[in-house]
C-alpha cells in the first residue's frame, strides 16, 4: 500500500506538469464514456421496454392442442427395435381440442404465482353492412384474460369486462371496424366454418395506435368462452390454456417441463419471439462494438501521454531503478497514470453522460402526432458497465508504453547521460 | 574484517553485436569507514566498474561480494533489494524528479522500503537535509536550487535508507569549487566519521586527493592502486 501511494505520488506528479496533454485524454475519456452511457441507454432502454411490451401483452405460455412431433405408430412401440418401416399410412382424425383440460389448467395453476386462463381460438366471418372479413375469434374468460395480458391498455369505446356483461358481445380492431365501417354498438353476424350463425355486437374496439399495450392484428377479435363454444359447435372444449407467471424469464423452463409431463405443446413467450430476441443480441454485439471504438479512440489519447510520459522520464526510471525501484514499480506507475486519467475521465464521463441522458428524456420528440417519451436505461448497471471499459481501456492503452518503461535498461541510460 | 565491496575478476563484455569488453580482470576490496577514488581517463571504464559495484549491471566474470555476501547468483529482484537497502547512488547528473520537493526525493527511497512510519520517513528526510545544509529548502523544487543544492539533495537521498556503501559518478563534475569543498568534505564525514564505504568515480583531482586510496584505471583494467 505504501509502495503504491510512493508510485501515485509520482504519477500524479508527472500528471500535472503535462497538463493539456492529461486534459485533452481525459477529455476524451469524458466523451466516450458519456456517449456510452447515452447511446447503451437508449439502446438497452428500447430493448428492455420492447421486451417488457412482448411480455406483458400476451400469455407468459401458451398451451396449444398440438404436439411438436407426430404420434407414434403403435406398431414401433409393440416391436421395440425391429426393423419396421411403416409409409403411406392415413393418420387418424385427430379430435381437436385439449383433452383432460381441466387437470391441465390446475397443474399450470400450480406454478407459483401462475394465472391461467381456458381459451377456444378459431376462425369465423364477420360481416356488416355487406362487407364480409375473416376473423381470429379468441374466446376468452375477460376476468382472467384481462389479468393475463395488456389487452385492456388498448381497448377504446369499451372494456374486456364488456363482454360478462354481453355474452353476445364481441371485440375487434379499429382498422378493420373502419373498413367495414361498424362502430361500438354495431351488430355483426359471425358465423363459423361448423356452420353456426350469431349476430354478435361490437363493445370495443383494440386500437393500435394506443402504445400502452400490444396490438394483436387487425384480423383478431375477442368474444366470450362460452360463445365461441356455441359459435364452434364444441361445448366444454377449449384448445389453448393462457398462463402468466410471476417470473417471465422462468417461462422458457417452466414450460419446458410441463410440455415433458403433458405432451401438448407449452409455447413460451421466449420460443414465441426467438426471431426477435436473436436480432437484439445482433443489435447489442453491433452497439457494443461501436462503443467498444469510441472508448478505443479514446484510449489513444491515454496511450499518447502516457508513452509521451515515458520517453520524457527514461531519467527518472533509470534513477528509480538505480534507487531500489524494480521494474514492475515502474510498469505500476505508469499504469497508475492510465488509470487516473481513466477514472477521472470515467467520471467526468458519467456526469456528461447523466445531462445527456437528461436531455433525450426531456427532448420533445413527437410520433403520429403523440409525444413521445425515449425509453432510456439508467440503471447503475449502465454505469458500472461504462466505468469498467473506460478503465479497461486506460489499463491496456497505458500498459503498452508502460511495459516498455519496465524494461528500460537503467546502465543504457545512465552512460546515455554522463 | 569482512569488506564491504569485494570484487575478484570482474569482467564485462558487451556482446550486442562485435563483442566490446568494458571492464577486464578487475579485482577491488573497499573497506567499511574507507574512500576510494577510481580515477582514469575518459572511456577507460570507470562509470562501468561502478554500476558493477553498485549491482546495477551484472559481470560477464568474476564475483562481487557486497558485506561478505556474493552476488553473482542473486534474482534481479534480490539485486534490486539490496540496491534499496545497503546502496546509495550520487551521479554526476543531480537526477532527482524534478515534480517532487527536495523533501519528497529524499523520502522516495524510504518510502519504497517501507521500513518507517510517515512520519519517521520525514522526521528522517528533513534530518538529513538539515545535516546537509538544506533545512530551509525542504519544500523547495530542485529547480529552486542551486547546482550545489540539487546536489546535496542528491546526497541526502543516497543516504536515506542509511546504506553502507555509497557510491559516486562524477558526483562532483557539475559543481564549482566552493560547492566541490562541500561534497568532498561529505563525503570524508559519511566514509570516515560513519563508518560508511564510499568510492567515487572522477576526473577531479581534488576529489582523488581527499581520497583514502586511488585506484588507476585503462582501458578497462585497474592499473595502478595505491
Amino acid at each position: 500500500m505504501i509502495v503504491f501511494r510512493v508510485l501515485l505520488g509520482v504519477a500524479l506528479a508527472h500528471l500535472q506538469v503535462r497538463v493539456r496533454q492529461t486534459l485533452v485524454a481525459t477529455l476524451g475519456v469524458a466523451v466516450g464514456v458519456g456517449f456510452f452511457l447515452a447511446v447503451s441507454g437508449m439502446m438497452v432502454g428500447s430493448q428492455n421496454d420492447f421486451i417488457r411490451t412482448l411480455i406483458d401483452s400476451a400469455p407468459h405460455i401458451i398451451v396449444r392442442d398440438e404436439q411438436r412431433n407426430a404420434s407414434r405408430q403403435p406398431a414401433l412401440d409393440a416391436f421395440p427395435g425391429a426393423a419396421i418401416a411403416i409409409h403411406h399410412v392415413r393418420p387418424q382424425d385427430e379430435v381437436r381440442g385439449l383433452k383432460d383440460w381441466p387437470a391441465l389448467l390446475a397443474d399450470a395453476r400450480a406454478i407459483p404465482g401462475a394465472i391461467a386462463a381456458p381459451s377456444l381460438n378459431g376462425g369465423v366471418s364477420a360481416g356488416f353492412a355487406g362487407r364480409t372479413a375473416p376473423l381470429a375469434l379468441n374466446g376468452v374468460d375477460p376476468r382472467l384474460e384481462g389479468r393475463l395480458t395488456n389487452i385492456e391498455d388498448t381497448l377504446v369505446g369499451g372494456r374486456l369486462q364488456d363482454l360478462e356483461a354481453r355474452p353476445d358481445g364481441i371485440i375487434i380492431s379499429k382498422p378493420l371496424a373502419d373498413r367495414m365501417g361498424a362502430h361500438v354498438g354495431d351488430t355483426l353476424v359471425v358465423s363459423a366454418s361448423a356452420g353456426a350463425v350469431q349476430r354478435m355486437r361490437i363493445v370495443a374496439l383494440s386500437d393500435p395506435s394506443a402504445r400502452a399495450g400490444f396490438y394483436a392484428g387487425d384480423t383478431t377479435a375477442y368474444g366470450l368462452l362460452r360463445t365461441a363454444q356455441v359459435l364452434f359447435a364444441r361445448p366444454n372444449i377449449v384448445n389453448q390454456i393462457h398462463v402468466k407467471i410471476a417470473d417471465p424469464q422462468q417461462a422458457d423452463a417452466a414450460a419446458a417441463q410441463l410440455e415433458a409431463r403433458w405432451g401438448y405443446k407449452w409455447e413460451s413467450w421466449q420460443e414465441r419471439s426467438r426471431d426477435i430476441l436473436n436480432l437484439l443480441v445482433v443489435r447489442n454485439i453491433i452497439m457494443y462494438a461501436v462503443i467498444g471504438a469510441i472508448l478505443m479512440v479514446a484510449s489513444f489519447g491515454i496511450y499518447t501521454a502516457v508513452s509521451n510520459s515515458v520517453t520524457d522520464k527514461r531519467r527518472d526510471i533509470a534513477i528509480l531503478r538505480a534507487m531500489g525501484f524494480t521494474g514492475r514499480d515502474v510498469e505500476g506507475m505508469f499504469l497508475i497514470e492510465g488509470l487516473v486519467v481513466g477514472v477521472v475521465g470515467a467520471v467526468f464521463g458519467f456526469a456528461f453522460g447523466t445531462l445527456l441522458l437528461e436531455a433525450l428524456a426531456h427532448a420533445p420528440l413527437t410520433l403520429q402526432g403523440k409525444p413521445l417519451s425515449l425509453p432510456l436505461d439508467r440503471g447503475p448497471s449502465q454505469y458500472f458497465l461504462a466505468g469498467a471499459s473506460s478503465l479497461a481501456a486506460a489499463l491496456v492503452a497505458a500498459w503498452l508504453p508502460a511495459r516498455k518503461a519496465a524494461s528500460v535498461d537503467p546502465v543504457d541510460i545512465l552512460r546515455g547521460a554522463a | 574484517m569482512t569488506a564491504a565491496i569485494e570484487a575478484e575478476g570482474l569482467t564485462r563484455v558487451l556482446v550486442d553485436h562485435a563483442p566490446v569488453t568494458l571492464i577486464q580482470d578487475c579485482s577491488l576490496a573497499v573497506e567499511a569507514g574507507e574512500m576510494v577514488a577510481i580515477v582514469g581517463p575518459s572511456g577507460c571504464g570507470k562509470s562501468s566498474l561502478l554500476y558493477l559495484l553498485g549491482l546495477l549491471d551484472r559481470p560477464s566474470a568474476g564475483e562481487l561480494r557486497i558485506e561478505g555476501a556474493p552476488t553473482s547468483e542473486l534474482t534481479d529482484a534480490e539485486r534490486t533489494r539490496t540496491r534499496l537497502e545497503r546502496i546509495g547512488y550520487v551521479f554526476q547528473f543531480h537526477f532527482l524528479l524534478p515534480e517532487l520537493t527536495a523533501q519528497a526525493n529524499v523520502e522516495l527511497p524510504m518510502r519504497r522500503l517501507g521500513a518507517l512510519s510517515g512520519r519517521e520517513i520525514t522526521e528522517r528526510a528533513d534530518a538529513l537535509l538539515m545535516q546537509l545544509g538544506l533545512g530551509d529548502e525542504v519544500h523547495r523544487r530542485p529547480d529552486r536550487l542551486s547546482g550545489g543544492q540539487r546536489q546535496r539533495v542528491a546526497i541526502a537521498r543516497a543516504l536515506a535508507n542509511n546504506p553502507k556503501i555509497l557510491l559516486g559518478d562524477e558526483p562532483t563534475g557539475n559543481l564549482d569549487s566552493a560547492n566541490t569543498q562541500i561534497v568532498i568534505e561529505t563525503f570524508q564525514k559519511l566514509a570516515h566519521e560513519e563508518g560508511r564505504a564510499v568510492v567515487c568515480v572522477t576526473h577531479d583531482a581534488q576529489v582523488a586527493a581527499a581520497a583514502d586510496r586511488r585506484l588507476s584505471m585503462l582501458d578497462g583494467r585497474i592499473v595502478d592502486g595505491e
